[in-house]
């Protein structure tokens, strides 16, 4: 592994009732326990579930405020992707890391005719030409697998942590995962470790490809 | 004692731990030694009472939600003059109903440290407006405090019952969106662990302290004058104190060039600088006092530079004040900011990005730039990317009652078309989850003329069914104004929900009531404060901390207030729910008097929140794609599980999304939606 940076930026995209917040602290609690100050700043819509979420995440030395500039973000988990390809397209820098889950929520835009859901090899094309190193795939199945759906979250989490390795990012997977025990819930921590675990082989094995 | 339910709650200074801006102005509550914190519950403010009611009972405090800032405010000051340590907290336009009492308790002050904590909401992510409050803190003449960050938004909580012991005068803490919902790294500090005592004199250091009219009598004048008076040299005090206040800093620059920061414009510009390369260059004034301005620190900065910039969050608030405190001072020194040498916008938020371009300009540095071809390439991904449009939950009540709402008017309109009238209806809206039924589908373009006759705006979906929105318990007042002018070419009728209804609806209902309005008026009863985080309501059955306590009945309420025709349903009875709404408005029509509808379900988030704890989910629905006709009607319904799929002209459920509600099912003509066991759930 390099030397860390002294800052570093994420950004976490999904929608509401996806745990994009909870993901978002989970990834703040990493930082601080490798003694980085961290600033989140969570960007919820109006509505309790679907509305387009968003986490900007700032670690560093200094930092005080909360938001990232354009083509800024070293690293964007995306947790549904159209959310993603709409956080991608303004934050994720040229050869910024990317995890990108293919399990599409339709906006109502969508269902009532008026607008078009890009199709997934529009998206992976896209990151392609934004210049994202990245990987894509259904965490949402593999967290369904691991026992619950709602761990999806954490599943690309576990594909970021593989994405990272031997880069200069300020954590490893054992942070991230002990950060993971930290923020679940007791009963639910097996399937989260498991969907983690997961989202690290799909993301192995698509480097290895 | 137990360990609280809350890491704020934890009795370890020194700690670090990762808060939400109003966890952390939570924390500085405790550490203050609060007795008394009450609200309303809005959006950024909410989670300040959400996480003090947590831990209340580990450190006697009482925590309410009450039923509107008007009676929280006026709970937290009866608290701040018995003595106690007193909190309310209220998002910007909760501040708006506040403002009678909070210009009138000035003149009295408090004796207990009494701490307002407003939160404005800047590029308006959940608010009607993006007002600031900083002006109606001025506008009474009392301390404002704005924290940069978490770490401040704790310190400045805690530190403002201090202040407001010393002045014994209300202090404002003036937060925003940015903070509040943001999270940060915050160091824990000792908890106070003395409470104020509480104690009442009539006569405290004044006569007639708490009675504004008593005869209390102070530089040859009596009453509120004599008060006013006392008022004003109160606050003389605080324009001196705020030269001390450790939070407002004077920082030495390189360079003759001045920048003033208030608030979160200080963190963004701390971390501009780090990235422009320009650390150590500016002479800065970090300012956490907006207003009263600390004088003399302004007069440091100005003897060192030519020019000086003001950033901040929300108007020139700082930067008018400025105008006017340099026009006899330094009149030579040009200010930059939001007014004449404009480098910010005034509207929308301030932002990072903003802050970087401006404050490079300003010191002529380069800013970052994305280069042209890359500008390229991401304007033609740009075209691809669908808007997200916001939308009620899967299985939301909601749903139904609109669903209920439009057939109800197209056929009552019909009705009336045949009679020679127009039938064009208003539908006023008002604040809550139930508020999208006005959020329009973005993707869809609209055309706006300018007519002179009613005219009827077809739409097909939930989210365009509200004519008119803009406040709480706004609505009800706009379909009495709309009968009273004569507006007869079609329905009134006003919605709310059942947090609304106590909020702000009661004194209006009896007001139409009184006056002979004649409207449908449709309370959305979900049990809960929905929108800003299920909140308990006068509906819940509980308290903000969970006790149990009376479940008000709003038909109850309706019919003392005087109103004699009332329909309960269910709105996940699409039918008797269409029945009830039509017989509503058809008999407000015929006999000229207000109709009642209470579409009663508890909101559909706390049921399956419910269910996924103890287990027995309903059954989650498909559609047969060898029945569906392709109608579109239950996409219609607007629920976000539901969609349809344009090439095989066939409508679909997404699993994942749907809570079994069987609304869609319905809806369907055809009959092919069925019910399926769901599995992996």
């Amino acid at each position: 592994m390099g030397m860390a940076r002294d800052e570093y930026y994420l950004m976490v995209a999904g929608i509401g009732g996806q745990g994009t917040v909870l993901l978002s602290r989970i990834i703040g609690d990493a930082a601080l326990m490798k003694g980085y100050h961290v600033r989140i700043g969570e960007t919820f819509g109006a509505a309790m579930r679907g509305g387009s979420v968003h986490s900007h995440i700032r670690i560093g030395r200094e930092v005080l405020s909360p938001l990232l500039l354009e083509d800024e973000a070293d690293a964007l988990l995306a947790i549904e992707p159209l959310e993603g390809l709409r956080r991608a397209v303004v934050y994720l820098k040229p050869g910024g890391v990317a995890v990108l889950n293919t399990r599409k929520v339709y906006p109502i835009d969508v269902n009532f005719g008026v607008a078009r859901y890009p199709k997934i090899e529009e998206i992976i094309d896209a990151f392609n030409k934004l210049g994202a190193v990245f990987v894509y795939g259904d965490f949402t199945d593999l967290a369904e697998k691991a026992g619950t759906a709602r761990a999806t979250n954490v599943a690309v989490l576990g594909a970021y942590a593989r994405l990272i390795e031997g880069t200069d990012a300020p954590f490893d997977k054992e942070t991230l995962i002990e950060a993971v025990k930290g923020r679940v819930p007791s009963k639910w921590i097996e399937a989260n470790l498991k969907a983690f675990e997961s989202g690290y082989k799909l993301a192995d094995e698509q480097l290895k490809k | 004692m137990a360990r609280p339910r809350h890491v704020v709650g934890y009795d370890e200074p020194g700690r670090r731990a990762i808060l939400l801006g109003n966890e952390a102005a939570a924390r500085g509550a405790i550490e203050a030694g609060v007795q008394v914190v009450a609200g309303y519950p809005g959006t950024p403010s909410s989670e300040v009472i959400e996480t003090l009611s947590l831990v209340a009972k580990d450190f006697d405090m009482h925590v309410e939600w009450s039923i509107n800032e008007t009676v929280a405010f006026n709970v937290a000051s009866g608290a701040a003059i018995v003595g106690a340590r007193s909190m309310a907290t209220m998002k910007n336009a909760g501040t708006n109903w506040v403002m009678d009492m909070f210009a009138t308790l000035v003149y009295t002050g408090v004796r207990g440290g009494f701490v307002i904590y407003s939160a404005d909401d800047p590029e308006a992510f959940y608010s009607s407006t993006e007002q600031d409050t900083r002006h109606l803190a001025k506008a009474v003449g009392t301390l404002i405090l704005e924290p940069m960050d978490q770490q401040e938004n704790k310190d400045l909580v805690k530190v403002g019952f201090d202040y407001s012991e010393k002045f014994e005068m209300p202090v404002f803490v003036r937060t925003i969106t940015r903070i509040n919902h943001s999270s940060g790294d915050v160091e824990f500090g000792p908890i106070r662990k003395e409470r104020n005592k509480v104690a009442f004199d009539r006569h405290w250091k004044l006569p007639w302290r708490w009675n504004v009219y008593g005869p209390f009598k102070y530089k040859g004048k009596a009453g509120p004058t004599a008060k006013h008076a006392w008022q004003l040299e109160q606050l003389e005090k605080i324009k001196e104190f705020v030269n001390e206040v450790p939070f407002n800093k004077l920082i030495p620059g390189e360079t003759d060039l001045g920048i003033i920061a208030s608030g979160i414009g200080y963190a963004y510009l701390s971390d501009a600088l780090r990235k422009l390369g320009a650390v150590g260059k500016p002479w800065i004034l970090k300012l956490a006092t907006p207003y009263p301005l600390p004088e003399k620190l302004v007069s440091e900065l100005l003897e060192n530079v030519k020019k000086v910039f003001v950033i901040e969050e929300g108007d020139p608030f700082v930067e008018e004040q400025l105008y006017a405190f340099m026009k006899e001072n330094h009149p030579e020194i040009p200010i930059y900011g939001k007014t004449k040498n404009q480098l910010l916008l005034r509207y929308g938020e301030l932002g990072f990005a903003q802050v970087v371009n401006a404050v490079a300009k300003y010191l002529g540095v380069k800013a970052p730039e994305v280069p042209e071809e890359r500008r390229k390439i991401k304007a033609e991904i740009s075209k691809i990317v669908a808007p997200r449009s916001s939308a009620l939950c899967p299985g939301c009540q909601h749903l139904g009652t609109y669903w209920g709402l439009r057939f109800a008017l197209l056929k009552i309109s019909a009705e009336l078309r045949r009679q020679g009238v127009k039938g064009v209806w208003i539908v006023n809206g008002d604040i809550g989850c139930y508020e999208q039924g006005g959020y329009g589908i973005f993707a869809k373009p609209i055309k706006a003329e300018a007519t002179t006759e009613s005219k009827l705006w077809p739409f097909n979906n939930p989210y365009e069914i509200l004519d008119t929105n803009y406040i709480m318990g706004g609505g009800i007042g706009l379909a009495q104004g709309e009968f009273q002018a004569g507006y007869r070419d079609g329905p009134i009728v006003a919605v709310a929900g059942d947090s609304t209804f106590f909020h702000a609806t009661m004194t209006a209902l009896a007001n139409a009531v009184y006056n002979k309005a004649a409207f449908t008026f449709i309370v959305m009863d979900n049990a809960w404060t929905a929108m800003t985080g299920h909140q308990p309501s006068p509906t819940s059955g509980v308290t903000a901390t969970l006790e149990p306590s009376k479940v008000f009945k709003i038909e109850d309420v309706a019919r003392s207030l005087g109103v004699e025709h009332i329909w309960t349903v269910d709105p996940y009875d699409l039918k008797a729910t269409e029945k009830a709404i039509y017989e509503a408005i058809k008999t407000s029509w015929e006999k000229k008097t207000v109709t009642l509808v209470v579409a009663r379900r508890e909101c559909a988030l706390q049921v399956v929140r419910r269910l996924l704890r103890t287990g027995g989910l309903p059954e989650i629905y498909y559609v047969d794609e060898d029945k569906c006709v392709g109608c579109t009607l239950c996409v219609q319904l607007g629920c976000p599980a539901v969609g349809f799929d344009k090439e095989k002209k066939k409508a679909w459920i997404d699993p994942v999304l749907c809570v079994g509600c069987g609304m869609c099912a319905q809806t369907c003509p055809v009959n092919a939606i069925h019910p399926k066991t769901k599995e992996g759930r």
